[in-house]
Order: C-alpha cells, then structure tokens, then sequence
C-alpha cells in the first residue's frame, strides 16, 4: 500500500515528466507504426502473388522477429549509434512480421470467384487490387497492424537502452537511484497505457469485423 | 434475311496441359438470340464462356465478337461491353446492392449520379424494391441475390450477356420464376445471350438454340425441337425419355406468338384483300383506343368487309404469357377454339397463338 501511495504521489508531484515520457513513447510507436504499414503491406502484397518469393521473405523476417530485441540494439549502435533513429528500426523490424504476414494471407484468401466476378465486368489489375482485394483483405490487414501496434507499444519501452526515451526512461531512472515510487509509477503506467491501448484497438477491430463480417 | 452474327467461336480448343477440355467447338449466336449451352458437369461449358471474354485465353481457334477477333481486342475493354453474369452470383461482400449494380459504371468512371440512376433503374427492371439498394448481398435471399446478378450484368447496358447458371442456386418456383422474367425482359430488351445451364427444362423454355458439350465437343446444335429429334444416342440420353413432350410443356407460348394478327378499326369495313388476312379465321377489331374490341369470324362478314357491332364476339378468357404452349392448347382444347389470346397483366394485350403454330413447332419451324 505504502508503495502503491508513493507511486501516485511521484506521478502526482511530477505529472510534466510524465507526460513528457508518454509523449516520446506514443511518438516513437506511431511513426514505427506507420512506417511498417508504408513498408508492411505492399511488401505483404507483393509476395501474395508469388509463391518463391512469399517462403524467401516470410522466413527471413520471421528470422529477424525472433532475435531479442537487446541483441538487435547492439546490433543497431554500432551502425547507426544510440538515439530514436535505431530504435525506430528495431521497432519497424518487430512489426513487419504480422503485419507482412497478414497483408499476404488477406489477400490470399480473397475468392478466386469474387476475382474472377470483378474481372469478367472489366476491372483492370489495379482496380481488382484497390476496389475488391484491399477492401475485402482488410480486416485481416488490419489485425495484423493490430498486433504490430500493441507489440510496438510495449517493445518500445526498452527504447530508453538505446536513448530514445519513452516510459522505460522512469523505470530505469526508478532502478538505478533505488526510488522505488518512481519505478513503480513508470511500471504501472507502461501496464495501464498498453492496457488502454490494446481494449482501444480491439473496439475499432471489432467493428471492422463486424462490418465485414456482415457483409460477408 | 441473313441475320447479325454477334458471337462465333470458330474451331475453339482450350487445353490445360494434354487435356483437352475444350475441343474445336464452334457456333455462332445471331444477335438477339437466347443461345444456351448445356451438358453434364465438366463438360466444358464455363471455359467456352469465359473464353468469349477471355477470362480464360483460348488454346486455339477464333473466337469473333460483333465480327471482330477477341485477339485483337483490349480484354479489359471488351469485358466491359460485355454482361457477365458468374456461376455462384459472386456479388461483392464489401459493396451494397447499389454499389454492386453500378461497379461496372465505376470502374468506367461514370459520374456517381449516373451510377445511382441506373442502379434505381434496374433494381427495378429485376423487380426488386428501390430500398434493398442500400443493403449487403448477405442481406439478401438467394433467389434475391440472383436478380441483383442479372441487373449488374446489364449496368453499362451491353448488347451481349454471358450468364453462367444465373438460376442455379435457387429452389425450382423462384428458378421459375426468375426464368419467365428473363424471358418477359428479353423481349423488351433484346440482348444477345449466351446462356449456360444444366437443367434440360431451363434450356428448352429460355433457349432460341441449344447447344449440348460432352467432355468438351459440341455433339448437337439446334432448336429445341431438333434437339429432341437427334438421334445422337448421347442427346437422346441426356435429354431422357418423353423429352418431346417436355419440350410443350416447357416451351413459352411466347415463342409461338403471333404479334402480326389481321385488324381492322372499329367503325371501317375489313378490307378483304388484305394480305394479312391469309390463313386467318378470324380479323380482330380494334377500339379507338388501342383496345382489342374483339373478333369477327371472316364467314360472317358481309361481301364488301362491313359488319356491324352486335355481329363482334367479344375475345375469350386470355391467358398469361408465362404459359407453355402445352397449356396454351389445353386453353385451346377446353374453349372449342383453335387459337387464344395473350395478355400480360402489365403491359396488356401481346398477341394471338393458333393452334397451328403449335402444331408447327413438330414440323420444326423455327424460334
Ligand atoms: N484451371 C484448370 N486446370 C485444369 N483443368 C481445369 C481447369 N479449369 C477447369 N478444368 C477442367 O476443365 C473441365 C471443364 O470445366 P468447366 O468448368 O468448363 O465445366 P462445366 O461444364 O462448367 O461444369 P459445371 O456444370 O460443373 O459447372 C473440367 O473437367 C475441369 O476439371
Ligand atoms: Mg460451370
């Protein structure tokens, strides 16, 4: 209980350094967001249509998904140093699995017939992808980018061992001068935010289901 | 009168490896004409259809569109001239009925007004209410879903349609029914149609010609009356025991339609030098306003034509034009009478069937 209160009283006391961390964090996750989506879908596309391709690309990022994300960072300083840029990356790597994965599966499983019916009316190759399977893929996309954004999210806190900030910053800070108040408050708000974020997620996800699956 | 070829396959192979699924078929549809394809499951139906707009690319032979080689045409442009309607319906999940209609229009970039116009049209012209335009195909019946097949096929208004079981997903009354709609739109619009299917009924009542593949050949070719006189012991197979009478029964009387029936204005004598009157009984009066008054047998007509009003026999029961000619001689049978009037219930009075058109159709006559 005791800690529980000086948790809130360092969250109350220092609410300006607490939105500042979010503030990294939320910045940090979204431009990794969209950076995997910008690179996530069209490469996810493009390995729907060739099978050689799909098993190179799948396999390969599945391999760099799999490395820890400390592992990746020491990779990545002796590259590109320490600050956002590197962790940006990390963040972009983590995500391209779900999201290139999903992007090819939706459009692997749009109905040869319903290709074939958008077709046989005269739609050309780009509008076959653009009007019938982008839209008719996109619940599966989006649970891909779903997972990727809740990952990122979470992942992100690690950003502080590669000096990009982000919540992780009051954690570490809370370990290294035995302030447990402030670890504590760093820890419960990296919890409670990705709590939010996920239920957020999963209500739009919901009704994009929904919508389609309506429609199905 | 030589007649407007709009589709001819000429010696038309498909191969998938060393299968031949498709072997050396040719036809031509005249334009304006209900042209069935029909034959056992597999036999190769959907790949000579899809090979008309080239969603599947022909091995070898000719394949002429409105004259022209498909070879030589864009094939996204020509799928656009061309209706298509897809075996299994295939309306798009993410769309509304009316975004599903006008996708056509869409794809041709056609302003979004235009796009809702038709779309209300022929929501109309299928018979559907104006306010399924803003459902989900899911929220639709089969027999429902079928209807809003044909209406996007005729969004950008073709002169051709290819329709793959268009009624195949659907309990026999509603297939029925959607058939005698067919036939009452074909009427009106006229569109050349190849039309495939797997029911010998559906053939017979909507087909002008029918064709029968087996395993890839075309094995018969003609009206329905001389596809159940073929002596091909396949055809006779097929199309089963008793297929003659089917034929009647099964046959619109539509197809045996006069439209061209002698007539005379009410208050003016017949001329009886009339070419039209030649082979008829009867000449039909008609009213100031278009209406049929009824009929004057010629017999009782005096010498110069005249006649007067009580000497008008008032037309017979009418009967619908959904009838087969089977039933349209049974009316005929119970009336005494060796001919019957058409009327639909819409657009009014459509013609006169005699009992000798009927009978012409075993003589083959044509259509
Ligand atoms: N892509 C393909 N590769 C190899 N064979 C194929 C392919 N598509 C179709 N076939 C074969 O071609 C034959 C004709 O198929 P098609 O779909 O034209 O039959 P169909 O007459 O329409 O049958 P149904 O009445 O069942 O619809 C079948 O034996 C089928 O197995
Ligand atoms: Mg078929």
């Amino acid at each position: 209980m005791e800690l529980l209160s000086s948790a809130w009283a360092y969250f109350i006391n220092r609410q300006d350094l607490m939105f500042e961390v979010l503030k990294e964090h939320v910045t940090l996750v979204l431009w990794a967001t969209f950076f995997t989506i910008i690179i996530g879908v069209p490469v996810g596309i493009a390995i729907s249509r060739t099978e050689k391709l799909r098993n190179m690309i799948l396999g390969s990022v599945s391999v760099l998904y799999t490395i820890p994300i400390l592992a990746l960072f020491g990779f990545l300083i002796p590259i590109m140093g320490i600050g956002s840029t590197p962790a940006l990356i990390a963040l972009i790597i983590y995500g391209l699995l779900p999201v290139i994965r999903n992007s090819c599966v939706g459009i692997t499983q749009v109905h040869p017939m319903l290709k074939e019916s958008a077709k046989g009316m005269g739609a050309n190759n780009l509008q076959l992808l653009f009007r019938v399977e982008i839209p008719l893929a996109f619940p599966v996309i989006f649970a891909g980018i779903r997972t990727a954004l809740v990952m990122n999210f979470s992942l992100a806190t690690y950003a502080v061992f590669i000096g990009a900030g982000g919540m992780g910053r009051i954690i570490m800070q809370g370990i290294r001068t035995f302030n447990t108040g402030m670890m504590l408050a760093g820890i419960l708000m990296v919890v409670i935010t990705t709590v939010l974020l996920e239920r957020m997620v999963g209500v739009i996800d919901n009704r994009i289901q929904k919508r389609y699956s309506l429609s199905d | 009168m030589t007649r407007e070829i709009s589709v001819e396959l000429q010696k038309v192979s498909k191969l998938y490896g060393q299968d031949k699924v498709v072997d050396e078929v040719s036809f031509t549809v005249e334009k304006g004409e209900v042209f069935v394809m029909i034959g056992p499951s597999g036999c190769g139906k959907t790949t000579t259809l899809k090979m008309i707009n080239q969603l599947i690319p022909h091995s070898s032979g000719n394949i002429l569109v409105n004259g022209t080689d498909v070879a030589e045409l864009d094939v996204v442009e020509l799928r656009r001239s061309i209706g298509y309607v897809i075996q299994y319906i295939g309306l798009l999940p993410h769309l509304t009925i009316q975004e599903n209609i006008a996708f056509v229009l869409k794809l041709t970039k056609h302003p979004k007004k235009m796009q809702k116009d038709r779309a209300e049209e022929l929501i109309e012209t299928v018979g559907l209410p104006l306010n399924y335009l803003n459902r989900y195909p899911r929220e639709l019946s089969g027999g429902q879903q079928q209807r809003v097949g044909v209406a996007r096929a005729l969004a950008a208004n073709p002169d051709i349609l290819l329709m793959d079981e268009p009624f195949g997903a659907v309990d026999p009354l509603t297939r029925e029914q959607l058939q005698n709609e067919l036939l009452r739109l074909q009427e009106s619009i006229q569109k050349t149609i190849v039309f495939v299917t797997h029911d010998m009924q559906e053939a017979f009542k909507v087909g002008n010609r029918i064709g029968i593949l087996r395993q890839g050949k075309l094995v018969c070719l003609g009206t329905p009356m001389e596809i159940v006189k073929s002596d091909d012991e396949f055809v006779k197979n097929f199309i089963g025991q008793g297929a003659l009478f089917e034929v009647f029964d099964t046959i619109p009387v539509t197809r045996v339609l006069q439209k061209d029936f002698p007539t005379a204005r009410y208050d003016q004598k017949v001329d009886l030098q009339a070419e039209e009157l030649e082979d008829w009984e009867n000449v039909f009066i008609i009213d100031s306003d278009d209406s049929c008054k009824g009929y004057i047998p010629l017999s009782s007509l005096n010498s110069d034509g005249s006649y007067t009003a009580d000497q008008i026999i008032p037309l017979p029961k009418a009967s619908s034009p959904d009838i087969s000619v089977k039933l349209a001689v049974q009316e005929m049978l119970w009336g005494g009478r060796t001919w019957l009037p058409i009327v639909d219930e819409k657009s009014g009075f459509k013609g006169i069937v005699q009992f000798r058109s009927c009978a012409g159709l075993v003589a083959g006559d044509r259509r």
